[in-house]
């Protein structure tokens, strides 16, 4: 019972502190009339420039060195990092104005933005950039799967504004996940709690971000109001509603209704109210650019797919376009590659396998696996050519595609048998490499493609265990390892090239979709623009024109 | 009458034991190491080192009789554990979500009374008349239709063709009507029967026959001597019924996404959340066998022969 | 609606006629047991051009949001359900005759270990010890029809343990056991051969209810899995599209609907052809939820 009560006085506590904080944001706006004068017109129309949209979960306790229950999204709106990630993945600053890589590539020095300040006026420097890391490090466990975590030897405040990670090697993605929403996002000296251990809970989310928590009902809604101190461009509205609305269809009549203005993020409406959205024509819709790969590890290392042609065929055999269109309504794009062009290095110009039963067939057949007279799967020396499927059974997009799959790969002979399971026995039957085919997904922006790689060479996920019947698949890790390490852009692009070109040719993956985020909204929300980063949003760039 | 009372909560004891043991025996049926499970919610990669420090703090390593006698212990401290997946303790945040349930429970109990004695009476009064068929054939038909079916059905009919409902949601008591609807169906199915065949037995009670004789109109009749008698076996079922109730309220909450126990629940099974599904799994047996006392209690309120025995006892 | 006319009438005259809906099921069966003749179409062949189509002659009932023939895929569901539901009953009622003959004959400590466990397992409402158990072994059928045998058939164990406590204390038994038959021929002769006919009313009705547990967990995610034609994972699948295809959900209700109708319509009329055989089974008839509390109920008396 304890425990319970002590959660309440810290909720109290939040709930005080956010609101002082608010009084003392207000007074010091009305104490500088400058900052307000610039024009009292649009001034005033900020004034109702609210944007209420909906989120299928609470937000969480806006923690940002934790996961679960925490959002991505809040997280990513709130906090900031000290890089940001652009388009094409392109490095901006964000609370680094800019950063040197020593010449063994080990030492990263940050140059932090100087007059940036906290939402409780506190300072943004080098002391709480370390106080932030400490927390994190301490709980190193929690965030191994981010490569740079485990890479960091020390961190060192070299003065109040110029901050200095060491790492053990040589590691090139360290810079692209400084990117990450979390756990490297920078809460306020105030907002830890008195043990400076921020993986149990916060005292406040104190943030030098675009925006401020100002209203919390758990489960409910939560309210930011725009931080008028931010040292970045300002939003343009200035009250940004979150409703819990957990089911999609609820959320499809809010926006019908007028409740919400905005419907935003991964598959957060079914694919067909999307569709019915948009045939409306009372809403505007648009899709992002790919910002993950959905795809099938094809398992080389036993069975049929051991043989390349047998890969092959399943390339051409599966009518990608119907799939893709048909389950997702156009939503998500085919895939050609793994990873998608507009990711960096991925850009290598690789020649898509087209649908084409006649040639699966023929390289079915060059296989060896015959379709005997009146039999409609093929066989091999007495056996069937029979080819099991793990897939996650709840998922409404990859449940309906193994359907269809099932499907393709019958007319041309392969009996395809599903196994859809709930997510621990899925991911059992993946470390395992206990599949022929596997439906799986990348990490997507900002983490790729060296995420990719990563979980490509390293034994444990199971994708390294699915590449042991290639042949050149020693070279092919090396190579993995290698860029990672690289320090010469171009040394980077031909190494990835190169895996690329593999992989590809090899038939290891088969590429399906690339999801994309979505956003259905009334025609009075204008300048959506969605961020490259798949977990980020675009509410401090929008506007609203009523 | 406490005594008895008494008498009756201590044989839950055992029982309630029982079922806190079926609970803590599924832990260990699972195939997935409830160890790996943690890490895996809190997006932890498991090693050796990872493995062994969470099987400590969930203290897995130690036997199983003394895991389950301290598990026990906290239990009697209301501690029933922390959520892998949310990280706050399964007793406050089943707590939060009390309420909704709850509502929706006795909403739906609430409905199935308000409809089935009215129908129950006129179809023992009318017996093989008009109502008693159509109430024989609600009764088939609550017995024959599936839950969630039915839900989809209110709302295709209700909520998406004639909006007169909200589609999900639970926001005012407006979103509570489907739901509570779906839930009551079945219930008045049952209880209207039990009531009709419980008011016929009492009709040709003597009793009845000479109040009637007395020229007592049928309605007093009914509602003073009658009623009291046939609406015991109502009341058993209902008591009895709670437990299930609520259980129901799994399907119905996900269906109207209504933020619930019922709702976690099920979150926390697709999720492997052992604490949760534990927790909830106990908190529903205590429900069910509340149920079945408070049923016990106002049974013998009804029945004054067993209140006069008890009053002498106690 | 035809079914409905059905009920009312038959029901309506308390006059007994078992042979129209018995007539009806079997046709549902044998619709069933044959669907890889009847069904016009691969019930789970996907062609995505064909998606979300209205009735056609090749379609008779249209097709799915993955273009599959929902006639078909009904029809196979049907061979899905009944074969689970008839599997899960038989393994409960076996199970159920064991230890609940065992308990009832044996009588003193036996007796009371097996009904406090139970006591324990039916605290625990059937739907939510089910969900738990498959939560622990993960979704799937197979997981399913275990989950729903340890479940049902401690219901089976109380009732028959009931029934045999009663029979033991018959004349004719008791003179057997005097003439010194052996326990387990008594059982098998005796006892067993006299549970029967109730025995058959119950698992007529029971089959009804776990035909809608099977397709409510399979609703839930958590049985048999889609791509399978089973009605309750049809319906999951198909919720999306309440909107603009209804008929996707409404028909796998309807059939649901139908199958367990007529199995309560029979269990009923066979129920009340042999008088009052099965008491404390009446209450229970009407919901299917209830099962558990007319059980303990009768636990308490005894």
């Amino acid at each position: 019972m304890g425990r319970i009560r002590n959660r309440r006085m810290v909720s109290i506590i939040l709930v005080l502190i956010i609101s002082i904080v608010m009084a003392g944001c207000q007074s010091t706006n009305q104490a500088s009339p400058d900052t307000t004068k610039e024009s009292a017109t649009t001034d005033k129309a900020n004034t109702e420039k609210t944007l209420t949209i909906s989120w299928p979960k609470d937000i969480g306790p806006l923690n940002p060195h934790q996961y679960t229950p925490n959002e991505f999204f809040a997280q990513g709106m709130y906090y900031e990092p000290l890089i940001g990630y652009g388009e094409g993945g392109k490095l901006v600053p964000k609370l680094a104005e800019s950063w040197d890589i020593s010449e063994d590539g080990k030492v990263y020095t940050f140059h932090l933005r100087k007059n940036v300040k906290f939402t409780d006026g506190s300072d943004f420097d080098a002391n709480v950039v370390q106080k932030n890391f400490d927390t994190i490090l301490a709980n190193k466990d929690m965030h191994s799967w981010l490569g740079v975590i485990s890479q960091i030897e020390k961190t060192k405040v070299i003065d109040a504004n110029t901050f200095a990670v060491t790492l053990k090697n040589r590691y090139y993605p360290a810079l692209q996940e400084f990117a990450v929403v979390r756990p490297l996002r920078f809460l306020g000296a105030a907002g830890f709690p008195d043990d400076g251990n921020t993986a149990e809970s916060i005292k406040s989310p104190i943030t030098t971000g675009p925006w401020v928590l100002s209203e919390y009902q758990k489960d409910k809604v939560a309210v930011f109001t725009r931080n008028d101190n931010y040292w970045g461009t300002k939003p343009k509205i200035n009250k940004l509603i979150v409703k819990v609305i957990p089911d999609g269809e609820a959320r499809v009549l809010a926006l019908e209704k007028g409740d919400i203005d905005l419907i935003y993020g991964e598959g957060v409406i079914s694919l067909d109210s999307f569709v019915a959205l948009r045939d409306s024509g009372k809403f505007e819709t648009s899709i992002s650019d790919a910002v993950a790969s959905r795809a099938l590890i094809v398992n080389t290392a036993k069975g049929p797919f051991a043989d390349l042609n047998v890969r092959l065929a399943l390339q051409h055999a599966v009518n990608k376009t119907a799939l893709v269109d048909g389950v997702t309504n156009g939503v998500e794009k085919v895939a050609d590659t793994i990873i998608s062009s507009n990711f960096p290095y991925a850009n290598v110009g690789l020649k898509p396998y087209d649908y084409n039963v006649e040639t699966a067939k023929s390289l079915l057949d060059a296989a060896g696996w015959k379709l005997p007279e009146g039999k409609d799967v093929r066989e091999k020396d007495g056996k069937k050519l029979e080819i099991e499927m793990v897939y996650m059974g709840p998922d409404q997009v990859e449940q309906p595609m193994a359907a269809a799959i099932q499907s393709d790969l019958k007319q041309v002979g392969i009996n395809l048998k599903l196994t859809g399971l709930e997510r621990e026995l899925r991911n059992k039957r993946m470390e395992t490499a206990d599949f022929d085919l596997l439906f799986w997904g990348t990490y997507g922006a900002p983490y790729d493609p060296h995420n990719f790689v990563s979980t490509n060479y390293e034994p444990g996920y199971g994708i390294f265990e699915s590449q042991q019947g290639l042949s050149m698949k020693d070279e092919l890790h090396q190579q993995m390892k290698d860029v990672l390490l690289t320090t010469d852009e171009t040394e980077r692009q031909k190494l990835y090239t190169s895996i690329f070109t593999t992989l590809h040719e090899q038939a290891v993956y088969l590429p399906i979709s690339y999801l994309t985020n979505i956003a259905v909204y009334p025609n009075y929300v204008k300048d959506l623009k969605f961020p490259a980063h798949r977990d980020e949003t675009p509410f401090d760039t929008l506007d609203i024109q009523k | 009458m406490s005594k008895y009372l008494l008498r009756r909560v201590l044989t839950m004891v055992p029982v309630l034991l029982g079922a806190s043991f079926v609970c803590f025996l599924l832990l260990r049926l699972t195939p997935v190491d409830p160890a790996k499970a943690y890490l895996s919610v809190s997006n932890i990669i498991p090693t050796e080192e990872t493995l062994r420090a969470v099987r400590e703090q969930l203290g897995l390593d130690r036997p199983f009789w003394s895991q389950y006698v301290h598990w026990l212990w906290q239990l009697c401290q209301l501690d029933f554990g922390v959520s892998f997946f949310t990280k706050l303790p399964v007793a406050s945040e089943v707590a939060a979500r009390l309420p909704v349930t709850a509502m929706l429970a006795f909403s739906s109990l609430a409905i199935a009374l308000i409809v089935s004695i009215p129908l129950g009476i006129a179809a023992a009064l009318r017996k093989n008349r008009a109502m008693d068929h159509i109430s024989r054939v609600l009764a088939f038909l609550g017995a024959s239709v599936p839950q969630f079916w039915l839900a989809y059905l209110l709302i295709y009919f209700m909520a998406v063709k004639m909006d007169w409902f909200p589609l999900q949601g639970a926001d005012t008591w407006i979103h509570y009507v489907l739901p509570s609807i779906t839930l009551a169906f079945a219930l008045i199915a049952t209880y209207s029967r039990l009531l009709r065949r419980g008011l016929l037995e009492c009709l040709e009670q003597p009793f009845v026959l000479y109040a009637n004789a007395r020229g007592l109109r049928s309605f007093t009749v009914i509602g003073r001597h009658v009623l009291r008698h046939a609406i015991r076996p109502v009341v058993t079922a209902a008591g009895m019924n709670l437990g299930k109730l609520f259980a129901g309220t799994v399907i119905v909450e996900q269906i109207f996404a209504m933020p619930g126990m019922g709702g976690f629940f099920l979150e926390a099974v697709f999720h492997r959340d052992y604490p949760v599904i534990q927790g909830y799994v106990l908190i529903m047996a205590f429900v069910f066998i509340l149920g079945s006392l408070t049923a016990d209690m106002i049974q013998a309120y009804l029945d004054p022969r067993l209140r006069q025995s008890m009053g002498k006892e106690g | 609606m035809g079914v409905i006319r059905n009920i009312q009438w038959i029901v309506g005259r308390q006059r007994v006629t078992t042979v129209i809906p018995v007539v009806l099921l079997l046709i549902i069966v044998l619709a069933g047991i044959f669907a890889p003749l009847l069904a016009p179409n691969d019930p789970n062949f996907v062609d995505l051009s064909h998606k979300l189509q209205g009735p056609s002659p090749q379609f008779p009932l249209g097709t799915d949001q993955l273009g599959r023939c929902l006639l078909s895929r009904l029809l196979y569901g049907t061979q899905v359900s009944l074969s689970l539901a008839l599997l899960i009953v038989t393994a409960c009622v076996s199970i159920g005759l064991v230890i609940g003959s065992l308990a009832g004959y044996t009588g003193g400590k036996v007796d009371g270990i097996i009904m406090r466990i139970c006591d324990a397992i039916l605290a625990i409402p059937s739907l939510i010890l089910a969900i738990s158990l498959i939560a622990i072994w993960g979704a799937g059928w197979k997981q399913m029809a275990i989950a729903l045998i340890i479940v049902q058939s401690v219901y089976y164990t109380r009732f028959i343990r009931g029934m045999v406590v009663n029979l033991k204390q018959q004349t004719y038994v008791v003179a057997a056991r005097i003439m010194g038959t052996s326990p387990v021929r008594m059982v098998t002769r005796h006892i067993i051969p006299n549970l029967l006919p109730s025995l058959f009313i119950v698992v007529t009705l029971e089959i009804g209810w776990v035909i809608m547990d099977i397709s409510a967990l399979s609703f839930l995610g958590l049985g048999v899995q889609a791509p399978t034609p089973e009605w309750g994972a049809m319906i999951n699948e198909g919720k999306t599209f309440i909107r603009s295809h209804p008929r996707l959900i409404i028909a796998p209700g309807v059939i649901i609907l139908c199958v367990v109708a007529l199995l309560n319509i029979i269990g009923e009329t066979l129920g009340d052809k042999n008088g009052k055989a099965i008491p404390m089974r009446k209450a229970a008839k009407h919901s299917n939820k209830l099962k558990g509390g007319q059980h303990e109920r009768e636990g308490n008396h005894s």
